[in-house]
């Protein structure tokens, strides 16, 4: 049963006024239904609270979270559905990524980056969880700013 | 005249107007709205507008980059038409949906306010 893996980029919402262990416990069930259903993760990273453009569910902030997986496409919808069934989740966006999008898209590292780089130094301790720096098929490129 | 003609004939008038206007070119390049030309400034300033993705050789325009999609909206939050912007029109279709992806997560307004 081989089936076809495609790569897969989700950002979610985790309600903000939630502890950071809540939060964390959040991003694991996450964790745990993609590689439950045959999906490789290739790299998480805690993008960090933000702002809103507009309120949300009633909210102002939300930690983001963006995720690179590889899975077959059935667990799209196995995801999806586990999204809106955590309440703990405000918003969700699942993408595929292609080709070209995997050479030029911003990676989260590159997000964590930016972050840190305008907010100098807020927390010493390093947010990256991302298990494959090597398994990184290509680099992403730099992007210029604007 | 009977009103049937009447109306005939305003008809006629207005068919008129209308090929004329073809024959104008309706929205002609570099001419304004009363037939203007545009001035040598104006028209420089066309010139000069290139697609920035292709200017960085960009083949995929990210959601996550909001500073960046920022520039494509206007202040109300709409996005700017690429006739505009200069943007080619590949570009402007990945630049639309990125700039949608933003919005749905709340990385960019759907609306903004008028300013006060």
């Amino acid at each position: 049963m081989a089936q076809k893996q495609q790569i897969y980029e989700t950002t979610f919402i985790v309600n903000a006024s939630l502890d950071d262990a809540q939060i964390d416990a959040v991003i694991e069930k996450v964790k745990e239904v993609i590689t439950k259903h045959n999906g490789e993760i290739m790299e998480l990273v805690k993008w960090g609270r933000k702002r809103f453009a507009f309120p949300i569910k009633k909210k102002n902030n939300g930690f983001y979270v963006v995720c690179e997986f590889k899975s077959p496409g059935d667990l799209v919808a196995r995801l999806e559905r586990h999204f809106i069934l955590e309440e703990n989740i405000i918003r969700f966006l699942i993408i595929a990524l292609d080709k070209k999008s995997l050479q030029a898209r911003i990676s989260g590292n590159d997000l964590l980056k930016q972050v840190t780089s305008t907010t100098s130094s807020t927390s010493g301790s390093p947010l990256i969880t991302s298990q494959s720096d090597d398994l990184d098929p290509i680099a992403p490129l730099s992007q210029n700013e604007f | 005249m009977s009103p049937i003609q009447k109306s005939f004939s305003e008809r006629g008038t207005t068919r008129g107007q209308h090929s004329s206007m073809h024959q104008r070119g309706g929205y002609q390049r570099n001419v304004g709205p009363n037939g203007q030309r545009a001035t040598a400034r104006q028209q420089q300033q066309r010139k000069k507008r290139s697609c920035r993705f292709c200017d960085t050789k960009d083949v995929y325009i990210d959601y996550k980059n909001e500073k960046r999609l920022q520039r494509f909206i206007s202040e109300q939050g709409k996005i700017i038409p690429r006739r505009i912007t200069g943007t080619c029109a590949r570009h402007q279709r990945q630049l639309v949906i990125a700039i949608k992806r933003a919005r749905h997560l709340g990385l960019l307004a759907f609306v903004n306010d008028a300013v006060s």
